[in-house]
C-alpha cells in the first residue's frame, strides 16, 4: 500500500516567483544531499559488515561472529535514517523491498524451532528451509538450490509465490543469520544463534554450515551491490536526485509525503502500535537482534532530519543547508514553531522507549500483554507521530500543496502502480 | 488550457463559503456519524444481551446486525475510533498472519483465565467482530477445547464489543462532535478545513480499502488468487460488507456536498453503479475470483471503486477546498 498525495506534473505552481522557486530548489538541494550521504553511509557500513561476513565464514568463532553482529548494527544507524525517503520517492520505493523487507517468515531461510509451525494457509514456503535443501518445488517448478547464489535469493526466492513474508534478502534476513529465533518470548534476550552454526566439519551445529554460510555471504553481497545501486541515484546527476529536483511543488510534496507516510502508516501504524494491540513479541522490527528500539527511534530522526535540514554522518560530518524549516517559517512562522515542538516531543518519546531498552526492559517485555509501563512508553511514541502527522498536513495546506490539481495521477494512468 | 485551468482552481477556494463548510460538517455528524455510532453501541448491547445464550439461534442475527452497524461507519478512524486503539479492538482485520485464530485457540486451549478480569488487555487479534466470527463460525475454533470455556469466550467479546462502542458513542457525543463542529475555535480543528479533511479522508481511505483490500486480497493475482482471503467469508460476509461500507460512503459524500449536491451527482451514480452490481454478483463470499468469468466482474467492480475515488478526489476535492491527507494504509 503505497501512495503519495501528490504525483505527477503540477498545473498550478506555488513555488512560481523566482525568489520562492530559488528557495525551494536549495531545500530540495539539502534534500537530496542528505540521501546522497545517508545512502553513502549506508553502503560504507554495509560494506564494513560484508568484511565482518567474510572474517565469520573463513575464520568462525564467538568473537569474529559477535563483530558480525555489531557491524550490523552499525549498519542500521545510517539505514533506517533514509526511511523517509521512501513513500515520496518512487524510485526508493520501488527498491526498498529488496532491503528493508519485513516482517518474514524466517523459516523460508533456515532451521526453526518446533513452535514455528509448518506451511500455513497464508504461506506454503513459510517453513521451506532453503539452506538444508538443496532442491524442492515451486509452484509446480522443482528448482535448483545446490549453490545459493545472489541470484537464486534474489530472483527464486524472494517473494515466492507472491508472498511478501517470503523475505530472502536485506537486513533482516542477514538478521536472521547473525542472531537465529529470539526464542525468549516476551523475556529479556535477543536470538541466541550459536557460532558453531558456521563452524566446518563435525563442529557444525544446526546442519548445512557451508550453505548457512553461503547463504549469509549472498545476502550480504546483494545487500551492498543495493545500496550502491541506491547512492548512485542521489549523486549529481543520478536519477533520484534529478526527479526530486525537476519541480519544486512536486519536489517539497515528496519530502512531505515521506515525513508524513513513514510517521503514521508505517512507523506508528504497521510497526509500532500493531505490536502493542497483538502482544507479539514477533512483531518487533528487528526481533531477531532486539534492536526494534533503535529502528524507531532512527526513523523518527530521519523525518526531524528532512525537516530541519541536517544529517550527522557516520563518521560525525555534518550535512547541512536551507530546510523545510525554513520555507515553513516564511509563509507562517507558528506553523513553523509548531513543526519543531512536535518533532522534538517525538524524539524524546521515541528516545524514552531507547533509554528503557538500554537499561535492560527489552522491547519484547513491553509488548507483553497487561505491561501497562510498557504499553504507555510505545503508545507515547505513537501519539506523538500521529500529532507531527497532523501537523504536516497543515503544512501541506499552508504551502498551498493541497489545491494543486493534476494533469493525470498514477491511479487514474495505471491503477496497479498505486497499489504496489 | 493550462491557463484556464489554472484560473479555474485559483478561483474555487474562495467558492466556498464558510458556511458551506459548516452546513457539511453538521449534515455529516447529524445525518451520518451520530446516527452510526448510537445504532452501533445499541446493536452491540443487544449483541452483548443475546450472548448471555451463547447456543442461542438470536446470537447470530444479533452479531449480524452489529456488524452491519459497525461497517457502516468503519471508515471513520479518526477521533474516538482511534484513541485507545478502539476500532482495531473491534475490527482487527486483514490478518495476514492468522493470528485471529492463534491467539483465540491459546485463550482456549489455556482455557485462560483473563476473560474473568481484563478481557481488554488481551491482543487485539482475540477481540471484536472478527474474532466472533471464528468463535461462531469457524469449524476449528468453534468445536475447540471446553464448550463452557467457549461459551464464556463469546460473551466476554461480545460484552467487549459493546463496552468498546459505548465508549465511542460517548465519545462522539459528548466531545468530538463539539470540537469538529466549533473547528477553528480549538486546537485539535484548527480550521473548519481541518474537520472537513478528516471526514473526506474517511471518505476516500474507506473506499480505497474497499478496492484494495475487501477485492484485492482475494483478487490477488490472475495465476494466484486468494478466495480464503475474502473478508467475513465463514459467516458469508464478504460481499455484504462491501454493500453496507459503500452505502454508509454515499451517506458521507452525500453529507459532505450537502451545500451543493450538483457536485454530488456523479458521485452518486458511481455509488449506485457499484452497490448495484455488487448486489447482482450472487457470490457471497468472492469464491468466484478463482474462475476467470466471475473473477472478470470482481475486477470490473474494483475499478468501478477506484473510479469513483478518484473522481471524488479529482471533483469534491477542490469544489470543497480540501484535499485527503495521509491514511494508515500509506505503509507497506
Amino acid at each position: 500500500m503505497k501512495r503519495t498525495i501528490l504525483t505527477t506534473t503540477a498545473l498550478a505552481t506555488f513555488f512560481a516567483g523566482p525568489a520562492m522557486a530559488q528557495e525551494a530548489t536549495d531545500v530540495l538541494t539539502t534534500y537530496a544531499n542528505i540521501a546522497a550521504a545517508g545512502y553513502e553511509d549506508s553502503l560504507i557500513t554495509a560494506e564494513a559488515l560484508e568484511e565482518a561476513v567474510a572474517d565469520l565464514v573463513a575464520n568462525p568463532s564467538a568473537e569474529v561472529l559477535t563483530a558480525a553482529r555489531a557491524a550490523w548494527l552499525a549498519a542500521r544507524v545510517p539505514y533506517q535514517q533514509t526511511e523517509v525517503y521512501r513513500f515520496g520517492n518512487a524510485i526508493v520505493d520501488d527498491w526498498e523491498g529488496r532491503v528493508n523487507a519485513w516482517p518474514l517468515d524466517e523459516g523460508l531461510i533456515d532451521y526453526v524451532d518446533g513452535g514455528y509451525g509448518g506451511p500455513s494457509d497464508e504461506n506454503e514456503l513459510a517453513a521451506l528451509n532453503v539452506i538444508a535443501n538443496a532442491s524442492f518445488t515451486l509452484s509446480g517448478t522443482e528448482i535448483d538450490a545446490s549453490i545459493i547464489t545472489p541470484a537464486l535469493l534474489e530472483e527464486t526466492l524472494h517473494e515466492a509465490d507472491g508472498i511478501e513474508a517470503n523475505v530472502a534478502t536485506g537486513y533482516h534476513a542477514i538478521e536472521f543469520l547473525l542472531w537465529g529465533q529470539d526464542l525468549n518470548g516476551h523475556g529479556p534476550g535477543a536470538g541466541n544463534r550459536p557460532w558453531t552454526d558456521f563452524a566446518a566439519g563435525d563442529a557444525c551445529t544446526g546442519g548445512n554450515c557451508d550453505r548457512r554460510a553461503e547463504y549469509l555471504t549472498a545476502a550480504t553481497e546483494l545487500l551492498v551491490s543495493d545500496l550502491e545501486w541506491m547512492a548512485a541515484q542521489w549523486v549529481e546527476g543520478g536519477d533520484a536526485r534529478a526527479a526530486v529536483m525537476a519541480d519544486p511543488d512536486a519536489g517539497i510534496s515528496a519530502m512531505l509525503t515521506g515525513m508524513g507516510s513513514l510517521s503514521y502508516g508505517e512507523v506508528a501504524g504497521e510497526r509500532m502500535r500493531l505490536g502493542v494491540m497483538l502482544n507479539d513479541p514477533e512483531e518487533e522490527h528487528s526481533c531477531f537482534a532486539d534492536n526494534t528500539h533503535n529502528d524507531h527511534y532512527l526513523d523518527g530522526l530521519g523525518v526531524q532530519n528532512v525537516y530541519l535540514g541536517e544529517y550527522v554522518r557516520a563518521d560525525g560530518t555534518v550535512v547541512s543547508g536551507p530546510s523545510l524549516s525554513d520555507l515553513v517559517a516564511a509563509t507562517d512562522p507558528a506553523l513553523d514553531t509548531e513543526m519543531r515542538i512536535r518533532l522534538s516531543e517525538t524524539m524524546r518519546e521515541l528516545g524514552q522507549i531507547v533509554l528503557a531498552a538500554e537499561a535492560g526492559f527489552a522491547y519484547d517485555q513491553m509488548l507483553e500483554r497487561g505491561n501497562e509501563a510498557g504499553e504507555a512508553l510505545i503508545m507515547g511514541g505513537v501519539n506523538g507521530l500521529i500529532a507531527q502527522t497532523q501537523t504536516i498536513e497543515r503544512i501541506v495546506v499552508a504551502l498551498g500543496l493541497d489545491t494543486i490539481a493534476f494533469e493525470g495521477s498514477d491511479s487514474l494512468d495505471n491503477p496497479s502502480a498505486v497499489f504496489e | 488550457m493550462r491557463l484556464a485551468t489554472f484560473a479555474l482552481i485559483v478561483a474555487l477556494p474562495s467558492a466556498v463559503a464558510a458556511q458551506d463548510h459548516q452546513a457539511a460538517i453538521d449534515a455529516a455528524l447529524n445525518n451520518h456519524v451520530l446516527p452510526g455510532v448510537t445504532q452501533l453501541a445499541e446493536a452491540s448491547q443487544a449483541l452483548a444481551l443475546a450472548a448471555e445464550d451463547c447456543m442461542s439461534p438470536a446470537l447470530v442475527a444479533a452479531y449480524h446486525e452489529a456488524f452491519d452497524a459497525w461497517v457502516r461507519i468503519s471508515h471513520l478512524r479518526f477521533g474516538p475510533f482511534e484513541a485507545e486503539n478502539r476500532a482495531f479492538a473491534l475490527a482487527f482485520w486483514p490478518d495476514s498472519r492468522g493470528a485471529t485464530p492463534r491467539a483465540l485457540a491459546q485463550l482456549i486451549g489455556a482455557s485462560d483465565p483473563v476473560i474473568a478480569s481484563d478481557y481488554a488487555s488481551v491482543s487485539v487479534a482475540a477481540r471484536g467482530f472478527y474474532a466472533m466470527e471464528f468463535l461462531l463460525f469457524d469449524s476449528d475454533i468453534s468445536t475447540r477445547g471446553d464448550a463452557a470455556y467457549r461459551c464464556d469466550l463469546v460473551q466476554v467479546v461480545a460484552s467487549d464489543i459493546a463496552t468498546t462502542t459505548a465508549a465511542i458513542e460517548q465519545d462522539w457525543t459528548r466531545t468530538h462532535a463539539d470540537l469538529m463542529r466549533m473547528a477553528g475555535t480549538n486546537d485539535r480543528y484548527q480550521s473548519q478545513t481541518e474537520a472537513m479533511r478528516a471526514l473526506f479522508n474517511a471518505l476516500t481511505t474507506g473506499l480505497e480499502f474497499n478496492a484494495d483490500i475487501r477485492l484485492g486480497r482475494p483478487l490477488g493475482t490472475f495465476d494466484r488468487p486468494r478466495p480464503n482471503r475474502a473478508e467475513a467469508r465463514r459467516s458469508g460476509r464478504s460481499v455484504q460488507n462491501l454493500i453496507i461500507s459503500m452505502q454508509g460512503l454515499a451517506e458521507l459524500s452525500a453529507a459532505l456536498t450537502v451545500a451543493a449536491p450538483a457536485i454530488n451527482a456523479d458521485i452518486r451514480a458511481g455509488f449506485d453503479v457499484a452497490i448495484s452490481e455488487l448486489e447482482r454478483l450472487d457470490d457471497p463470499t468472492l469464491a468466484s475470483v478463482a474462475d476467470p468469468q466471475g473473477r472478470f466482474r470482481i475486477e470490473v467492480i474494483q475499478q468501478r471503486i477506484n473510479e469513483l475515488r478518484e473522481l471524488i478526489v479529482t471533483e469534491m476535492g477542490p469544489s470543497l477546498g480540501v484535499s485527503a491527507g495521509f491514511n494508515s494504509l500509506d505503509g507497506d
